[in-house]
């Protein structure tokens, strides 16, 4: 049955589908995880990089990307169809900077890339943007946001939530693992986010990239040094509390 | 000559008929008729399936497993079925290949099925060396056959909704003389299995071989980590029991397939 209804973006299925846009979830799940998370004063995202071949020039392949001093995000899926929708986010945050003479809100830019997503799920000719995207920012009001969008345009605002391929088992991992405790500071949060990405990530720290800001300052990228310190922490908690454990056990 | 409606010539029979042109005509008819034979037994002789031994280079006359008879036989077919066997299988014991086969046919590329090198060959037979013993018994009696293969978690029917699957899954399919239990759930109706461990398997069932297939249901179809360990629970089953030695070294060598197999792509970030 999909056969015939799955060629045109612009054909409803006789049972409602369209078959396009939920092909272009597909494609989200080929892309590396990514995992953003809410804190208290902070907002923090961290993807699994991508092994990047020899000769590649790593600083050109990132996930993270700034859209405004105060906003930035993460996506998952074709990469050519994220830079030109991060091109016209960028573009969209400097405009209204320069008519409205404020910066835009999270809320804002989530919504413009949204409609953008939406209508490329309604033109003619046209097919859907293969990415999802995790943004993340502070609102003038001091406010942490963590949006996430699809394909189909679709927006929603989130305590933690991750996209990209195993992005089921992070999910579930934050379900379990989110409480007021671990938000509690900022370094609890990232410590959240790193040990989210553990869970999937193949070979432990080398493999992941983090991103944070704080409420008033811009976007503060990890070096691999800190992300492994932080790694190495992770791991000596894990081990002391299954020595806690075996002892209880005991 | 004849035009068809697409402009193209086509060489039509005539219909006028005389005693002295039928002999003629019919002459011409058988030649190309031969030709026509020869090119299309040159095709088959190209199509022919071949098992080459691999110490002797020379191709097997007899079947394989009347030349090497084992109790034991494992399929293993795509990437990530190769993968499990190779890291948790082959790793451990010394495995020797006795055979290998090469074919073609008309969508392959390359024209000659003999330029080929050995590492393009499509199938590879080995044996396990330090237990011939297992391998003893006559073939077909006593012989049981385990297939690997996986397929895209899309082609899976049921009527669940696919996005409460969580992929990779495995099923199992057994012939009627296959008596133990298989080590995951069986496959449903109506969902079906295709290509060659169908052939396998129907096989199997005909001439009441007792034989298993554990299909991956996975939504990566490339060599992926993930997708290979979803077949680790088979390997508490009767036919691994005693092959699988050094689990510990399984990890390594898996990943080790992964990444030399991994070809660069930046489409998907």
């Amino acid at each position: 049955m999909a056969a015939r209804y799955d060629r045109a973006i612009t054909v409803f299925s006789p049972d409602g589908h369209l078959f396009q846009v939920e092909y272009a979830q597909e494609a989200v799940k080929k892309g590396s995880t990514a995992v953003g998370i809410r804190g208290t004063d902070i907002v923090v995202l961290g993807v699994e990089k991508k092994s990047v071949a020899k000769l590649q020039d790593e600083r050109t392949v990132r996930k993270i990307c700034a859209l405004d001093d105060h906003v930035c995000m993460a996506f998952a899926g074709l990469t050519a169809d994220a830079r030109i929708v991060i091109n016209r986010a960028r573009v969209e945050c400097q405009s209204h900077k320069l008519t409205v003479e404020d910066p835009v809100t999270v809320e804002y830019i989530t919504r413009f890339i949204a409609t953008l997503k939406q209508r490329y799920t309604q033109s003619n000719g046209r097919r859907p943007f293969g990415i999802s995207a995790l943004i993340v920012g502070f609102d003038d009001d001091g406010i942490p946001r963590l949006y996430q969008t699809d394909p189909s345009g679709t927006y929603h605002a989130w305590k933690a939530n991750a996209i990209g391929r195993s992005a089921k088992t992070v999910r579930e991992f934050l379900e379990k693992n989110y409480t007021e405790g671990t938000i509690a500071t900022d370094s609890e949060a990232i410590k959240l986010a790193i040990r989210a990405l553990l869970e999937v990530v193949q070979s432990g720290g080398k493999n992941i990239e983090l991103a944070i800001i704080r409420r008033n300052q811009p976007l503060k990228m990890f070096s691999a040094k800190e992300i492994e310190s932080q790694v190495v922490n992770i791991e000596k908690e894990k081990e002391e509390a299954e020595k806690k454990k075996s002892k209880k056990v005991v | 000559m004849a035009a068809t409606f697409f402009g193209e010539v086509v060489k039509t029979r005539s219909r006028a008929v005389t005693e002295e042109d039928d002999d003629d005509e019919e002459d011409a008819w058988t030649q190309d008729n031969y030709e026509d034979r020869e090119v299309r037994r040159e095709l088959e002789k190209k199509r022919e399936v071949e098992v080459l031994q691999t110490q002797t280079n020379v191709s097997l006359e007899i079947p394989l497993l009347e030349q090497y008879p084992c109790s034991k036989f494992i399929i293993a077919i795509g990437h990530n079925a190769v993968a499990f066997l190779s890291s948790f299988v082959m790793n451990s014991g010394a495995w020797e290949e006795v055979g290998s086969t090469k074919l073609w046919n008309e969508w392959c590329r390359t024209a000659e099925t003999t330029t080929l090198s050995p590492a393009d060959a499509f199938c590879v037979f080995y044996r396990l060396k330090s237990e011939p013993a297992v391998f003893g018994s006559s073939p077909k009696r006593g012989l049981q056959v385990t297939l690997l293969t996986s397929r895209h978690v899309t082609d899976y029917r049921t009527p669940e909704s696919s996005g409460s699957l969580s992929s990779p899954f495995l099923k199992a399919l057994k012939t009627q003389s296959f008596q133990d239990a298989a080590h995951c759930t069986l496959l449903e109706q109506p969902n079906i299995v295709h290509d060659l461990p169908a052939a396998v398997l129907s096989y199997c069932q005909v001439w009441k071989i007792p034989a298993i297939l554990y299909l991956c249901y996975t939504d990566i179809m490339k060599l992926d980590l993930v997708t290979v360990e979803a077949f680790k629970p088979i390997l508490c089953s009767k036919s691994f029991r005693g092959l699988v030695k050094n689990a510990s070294l399984s990890p390594e060598a898996l990943t080790k397939l992964v990444t030399t197999n991994e070809i660069q792509s930046n489409i998907y970030t």
